[in-house]
């Protein structure tokens, strides 16, 4: 066993030494196979693919990389660099981790090709980011780091005051293509990981091509040393939203019961003790009109309820505030401004067995609810609107005040909160959805956001999710628990007393 | 030092326990069905109790740690907390089980229905039976065409594919995690290197919505793909997933 360890340990060794320099035809020979669909024959980024993807697939002629840790005002990547993204892909985008099915060579090979694209092949780099003393996280780091990133609007002059990317200017990168600053709360998205060395290496060489600048630049007005580049470091990776990530086994949204009245506001302290359910939104690529291109990404629920009421509130993070209307809103727009908006969808009846509506609208034979909340334009306050539908073409409206549904939306530092309320019944109840106690509901959500040009057809959504009003488990099963405690607890005390009195033992015996 | 026999029952109990959670938990990847774990373990408890118990002897040593506990007054303070602990494990593994749970119901969904006989699409009736790609005689015929064929298949798969089911072909697009169910990994030898083209045809042409009851056509995302492609664009895609992935497609011709 151990001769094994020391041969496969020795094999690691020597395949690492002779990995590195990648062959050029070899790595032609896999690009070729699997890299020319997105980025080209040219490795130009001019594909298929180029225009429905954002980010738009890399142009390796351009010789420019985003993701690198050489020194700010160095073009060259190292090999490394570029054999990471590879390998690793670049979360948040369509460029996936290849290290599953390419070998480390192979991988070497693409970077040894990759890099003639730019004429970089003779290239080294000259200087390497300097990553001083590393500053591990305390909580005095995080706010050293936090008064830096705000300092003189350093960092949330783009990426907001809290960090969701959602200040109000429109970026473009060296193309000309619209870029949006990192939503740092959102770790999952950050292209080179989250992890506090990597975040170092953003802020020390910026992302080139971006208007992310290098915060290492002596000459920069905004410079930074290398501990307050830890200490910023830091305070980012702090920012991530652990409650309100994606966990793929949360399929149910939860409503507690209250007594008394609903929260009627998107900030009651109430909201904040529930548990919060995260699901991933798609863009809509399924019918009509298909949209490749979303910014909204995830989208939070909770719910509560009471004798007589259901309330949910939606959370998702938005950079713009979209005002049809409003000059500065339609200047950073994307045109045609629209309103920003949300929907529920939810079944008109609970399904017997399995069978549910199509998730998209539903379908001839199975009605679905939709709630629709709109954030207004200049001219008209928010709005809610109720509509049956039978899928893409069958849209009935209706009125929301005759099953009392109302809604209201705040828009907050980059995020928006809406809160939608209806009675648990309705009456007649067959054009509505009846909410009762213990039943899994069928629910999804939708959403647009109006400053990316998502209107009609054009939007994010969920597949089903469950809606499920927590009935009160009442005192059952601890008073049971209680008795078979009591019951087991008796029959040991029995038996030690049986065991204990020599009368009985002689009786035992003689049995 | 002897072991007492009771300590050596429950250790091979355990061990076994530990053994079955580390092969294939771990080792295999394959989570053991609870339901399966407990069925093995009580054949496991059997057969221990019955080794421990062959002859008379051997069974008062089993249970001579136990009746000493009970029995023995020096041991009171140790009889006392065994007293307590006892009830207060089963009053707790009784109040989880009543525990209402929350957890979502589960829904059983057949992944490749079996096919009708025949498919509308395209305002067309084909027999799924006969259906063959147009395409496929070139890979001999014509291998330079067959290659273009591929290549065209290639860029409408990136166009509207992989989205879903990934620029690797292994059913993890960038989208595919806010999917339920999640696209298929084409890559995996369970997928479509068991079909025939034909059945492709009929997945891709006629979507989600085109399943069958059994494999519940209302949460499959699958696009109804002659809505937005034309049935040549569906063959060249079909080349393409067999040819990037180096799988066959069956057929019922011997080769």
């Amino acid at each position: 066993m151990r001769t094994l360890l020391a041969i496969a340990a020795a094999l690691l060794v020597v395949t690492n030494v002779w990995a590195k320099p990648g062959d050029v035809d070899m790595g032609k020979a896999v690009y070729d196979q699997r890299c020319i669909w997105c980025h080209g024959v040219e490795g130009d980024g001019d594909s298929a693919a180029t225009e429905w993807l954002n980010p738009p697939p890399r142009d390796f002629s351009s010789a420019q990389y985003k993701i690198k840790t050489t020194g700010f005002d160095d073009i060259v990547p190292n090999d490394e660099d570029i054999y990471r993204m590879i390998a690793k892909g670049m979360p948040g985008t369509a460029m996936p981790g290849w290290d599953d099915i390419l070998s480390e060579q192979e991988i070497w090979d693409l970077t040894a090709y990759i890099k003639t694209f730019g004429g970089l092949e003779e290239e080294t780099p000259s200087q390497q980011v300097d990553y001083g003393t590393p500053v591990p996280s305390s909580p005095e780091s995080i706010a050293r780091g936090q008064e830096l990133f705000l300092d003189g609007e350093r960092c949330s002059e783009c990426h907001g005051e809290d960090g969701k990317g959602d200040s109000i200017k429109g970026l473009k990168d060296d193309n000309g293509e619209r870029t949006w600053p990192r939503n740092l709360t959102k770790p999952w998205t950050f292209r080179g990981s989250n992890d506090s060395k990597d975040i170092y290496s953003r802020i020390s060489v910026g992302i080139p091509g971006t208007q992310m600048p290098s915060f290492a630049d002596p000459t920069s007005k905004k410079k930074l040393s290398t501990e307050e580049r830890w200490h910023i470091a830091n305070y980012v990776q702090s920012l991530a939203k652990i409650d309100e990530v994606v966990r793929a086994e949360n399929t149910v949204v939860k409503a507690d019961k209250l007594e008394g009245d609903l929260p009627a506001a998107v900030d009651d302290p109430r909201w904040q003790q529930t548990e919060a359910s995260t699901f991933f939104l798609i863009p809509q690529m399924i019918g009509e009109e298909r949209f490749f291109k979303p910014s909204n990404d995830t989208i939070t629920v909770r719910a509560l309820y009471s004798d007589n009421e259901i309330a949910l509130l939606l959370e998702w993070d938005d950079r713009t505030r979209s005002i049809p209307g409003d000059e500065k809103a339609e200047k950073i727009s994307d045109p045609e401004i629209a309103e920003d908006a949300v929907a529920i969808q939810l079944p008109i009846h609970i399904p017997d067995g399995m069978e549910k509506p199509y998730f998209g609208m539903g379908d001839a034979a199975n009605t679905v609810n939709i709630w629709h909340w709109a954030s207004g334009t200049t001219e008209k306050p928010e709005s809610v609107a109720l509509l049956n539908s039978r899928g893409f073409g069958e849209i009935e409206r209706r009125e929301p005040a005759q099953v009392r549904i109302q809604a209201t939306g705040r828009y907050e530092k980059g995020t928006w909160r809406v809160l939608m309320k209806r009675p648990l019944l309705t009456s007649p109840a067959d054009q509505d959805i009846q909410f009762l106690e213990g039943e899994f509901i069928p629910i999804a959500f939708a959403a647009w956001d109006g400053s990316n040009s998502e209107t009609g057809s054009r939007h994010t959504l969920t597949t089903w999710y469950w809606l499920l009003l927590k009935p009160a488990s009442g005192n059952k099963p601890l008073i049971t628990a209680l008795l078979m405690a009591f019951l087991i607890a008796g029959l040991l005390f029995w038996w030690a007393r049986g065991a204990s009195s020599p009368k009985e033992r002689s009786q035992d015996g003689n049995g | 030092m002897k072991i007492p026999r009771l300590l050596q029952a429950v250790g091979v109990i355990v061990g076994i326990y530990a053994g079955f959670v580390l092969v294939f938990d771990y080792l295999l990847g394959q989570v053991i069905p609870s339901s399966l774990l407990s069925m093995y373990m009580f054949f496991v408890i059997a057969g221990v109790f019955m080794v421990y118990t062959f002859t008379e002897e051997s069974a008062r040593e089993l249970v001579a740690p136990i009746k000493a506990l009970v029995e023995d007054p020096s041991k009171k303070r140790i009889r006392n907390v065994v007293f307590i602990l006892i009830p207060l494990l089963v009053a707790g593994f009784t109040y989880q089980r009543m525990s209402p749970s929350f957890e979502a119901p589960v829904e059983l969904r057949s992944i490749h229905p079996a096919p009708p006989a025949t498919v509308k699409a395209y305002g067309k009736r084909y027999d799924l039976a006969t259906l063959k790609n147009p395409f496929r005689k070139y890979e001999k015929a014509k291998p330079e065409k067959f290659r273009e064929l591929v290549r065209e298949g290639g860029d409408i798969y990136i166009q509207n594919c992989q989205y879903c089911h990934g620029d690797k072909l292994d059913g993890r697009g960038p989208y595919a995690a806010g999917l339920n169910p999640t696209p298929l990994n084409f890559q995996d030898v369970g997928t479509i290197a068991q079909l025939q083209e034909s059945f492709l045809f009929w997945r891709i042409a006629t979507g989600g919505p085109g399943l069958p009851k059994e494999a519940a056509p209302w949460i499959s995302s699958m696009p109804v793909w002659q809505d937005f492609l034309t049935e040549e664009e569906i063959w060249k895609v079909i080349l393409f997933l067999y040819d990037y992935t180096g799988r066959r497609p069956r057929s019922w011709e011997h080769e």
